[in-house]
């Protein structure tokens, strides 16, 4: 649905982002993270058909945005960092100008978005009323209105209290069932891990693409940590298995890298039981997305 | 339709707002008031005194239509870089043409409707005020075709100018500063009417026609060039 084929914008002798190769496919949604100033909103832009590209091109919903953003913008819903409503104007009259403009005739269409998004019963009141909460889920029934198979969401839960927050991303939940390609910009990494399918890791290059579990893996590997009861110096180099990549004790908890831990626990932790550890616990390390991003970032390319 | 969305839309964004109701009303009203005043005047001339008068007095019903626009295109896209809606206006389907146009129709059709409201207030008070009513041979095609005809154009033109003028700007207050310079160019075929008071011919005001409706041609053409989506969005923060 969303194919990005070496997608490039300067403004002038400044690099926005450079050869952003990925793709979103329908149903998927994918998290593109990355630093302020990293390109997500170029990305977006371009995407929609606002930019045009200085180099590469990006297919969207089978349209090039360089050759054609004009067949691009009737086939994207795009929710903008900044909703932009016409706050003078009730909630109705804003959805029904935005729908007639993406060619919606049937006024039924304008009531369900509303409805999908909880703000039926505010239909009739100003923009200007609404809080900024109220505001982006108008903004996601503004893109939803004509029923595009692509959305591009650039930080749509920003500034947005923890409730509010939730009932967009609730929304979003809901709205990656269909089969859409839902591209989702976000400094919120929870969010991103709850909603996305895959992640992009933006830093004016891709950084990284991949789900949140195979980014871990690929970056950290799998870890397992054994809590003993008597941990002993020197236990960690006395394991003397094929498949352990590397062992650290630290205090009473041995960190142990190995491939498969389904496999090799079994195999694990009868040796060190052989070599007199008494085990208290068995668990596979955690490693948040947080962690994986700040890697990513810090650290540089991983793709 | 994405044209007919939008004009709907500005009107009812614009009229919202009481003060631009009130004074998109009241100018009218009032340059008809000052025909008026300028016609009772003469009131006890004769009638062939009467129609360098009349004639002076149709020259505020010239004024009105571009005067009217510029006040209301001004804001047109400076307002929407300022009320943050724009990126979302340029995420739709709504082309350069149809976003410069719809929002020059936008202020065009009110001026209109409203000048041709007042002047229709004008003539319905002049019968009354006047002993004699409407001079004879005053209200000859040269003047009606030059308010029917003319005025869209000079109005159109206002409008334009005040819509390229308010892509450019880059604060509201720079828009307003400009805009004056909108009305200037309308204004010379009013000025040469002012010096050609009894001979406001049919040959002239075709002429005069067919280079305003030249020079909206290229305005419009210029708009939508000078329109950089692009640069917008960038420099607009």
């Amino acid at each position: 649905m969303i194919q990005v084929l070496g997608l490039t914008r300067r403004y002038g002798p400044r690099v926005a982002v450079e050869d952003l190769r990925f793709e979103v496919r329908p149903g998927e949604v994918l998290g593109l993270l990355g630093p302020n100033g990293a390109g997500k909103t170029t990305t977006v832009r371009l995407l929609a058909g606002l930019l045009a590209p200085s180099a590469g091109d990006a297919l969207v919903a089978g349209h090039s945005v360089a050759r054609a953003p004009e067949k691009v913008r009737p086939r994207v819903g795009v929710v903008p960092e900044n909703p932009g409503f016409y706050k003078r104007l009730t909630v109705r009259r804003n959805l029904r100008f935005f729908a007639e403009l993406y060619g919606v005739r049937d006024p039924r269409r304008v009531e369900e978005a509303l409805a999908r998004v909880g703000l039926e019963e505010r239909a009739e009141e100003p923009v200007a009323t609404l809080s900024k909460g109220l505001r982006q889920r108008l903004a996601l029934a503004r893109a939803l209105v004509h029923d595009p198979p692509v959305l591009l969401l650039d930080e749509p839960t920003s500034g947005l209290d923890p409730e509010a927050a939730k009932e967009v991303r609730d929304l979003l939940a809901e709205l990656s069932l269909a089969h859409r390609a839902i591209l989702l910009c976000t400094h919120n990494l929870a969010e991103a891990e709850r909603l996305c399918h895959r992640i992009a890791v933006l830093k004016t290059r891709l950084v990284a693409v991949g789900s949140p579990a195979e980014l871990k893996q690929r970056l950290f590997g799998r870890r397992v940590v054994v809590t003993l009861a008597n941990p002993r110096p020197g236990l960690d180099r006395a394991l003397d298995l094929p498949f352990v990549r590397s062992a650290a004790l630290d205090g009473n908890r041995l960190f142990v890298a190995l491939e498969a831990p389904e496999r090799h626990n079994p195999i694990l932790v009868r040796r060190l039981v052989e070599l007199g550890a008494e085990i208290l616990f068995v668990a596979e390390e955690e490693r948040t997305l947080e962690e994986v991003y700040l890697e990513l970032v810090e650290g540089g390319d991983a793709a | 339709m994405r044209l007919r969305a939008l004009i709907l839309k500005e009107w009812a964004e614009l009229f919202r707002i009481k003060m631009v109701l009130y004074g998109c009303l009241f100018l009218p009203l009032f340059m008809a008031g000052m025909a008026g005043f300028l016609v009772w005047q003469g009131r006890n001339l004769p009638p062939e005194a009467q129609a360098p008068l009349f004639n002076a007095a149709l020259l505020y019903f010239l004024i009105l239509p571009v005067m009217i626009p510029v006040t209301l295109a001004v804001y047109s896209v400076v307002g929407e870089k300022e009320q943050g809606t724009l990126e979302p206006l340029l995420a739709t389907p709504l082309s350069d043409l149809e976003l410069f146009l719809g929002k020059s129709l936008v202020a065009v059709i009110p001026a209109l409707l409203l000048t041709w409201a007042v002047f229709g207030l004008f003539l319905l008070a002049v019968s009354f005020l006047l002993p004699g009513g409407i001079p004879e041979g005053v209200l000859g095609l040269p003047w009606l075709l030059s308010l029917f005809g003319l005025s869209p154009l000079m109005a159109l033109f206002a409008a334009l100018v005040a819509m390229l003028i308010s892509s450019r700007a880059s604060d509201s207050r720079a828009a307003y500063q400009f805009a004056g310079l909108a009305v200037v160019p309308a204004l010379v075929p009013i000025l040469i009417y002012s010096v050609r008071l009894t001979a406001v011919d049919l040959r002239f005001v075709i002429l005069e026609g067919g280079a305003l409706l030249a020079l909206n041609a290229a305005l419009l053409y210029l708009g939508i060039r000078a329109f950089r989506r692009e640069d917008i969005l960038i420099r607009w923060k």
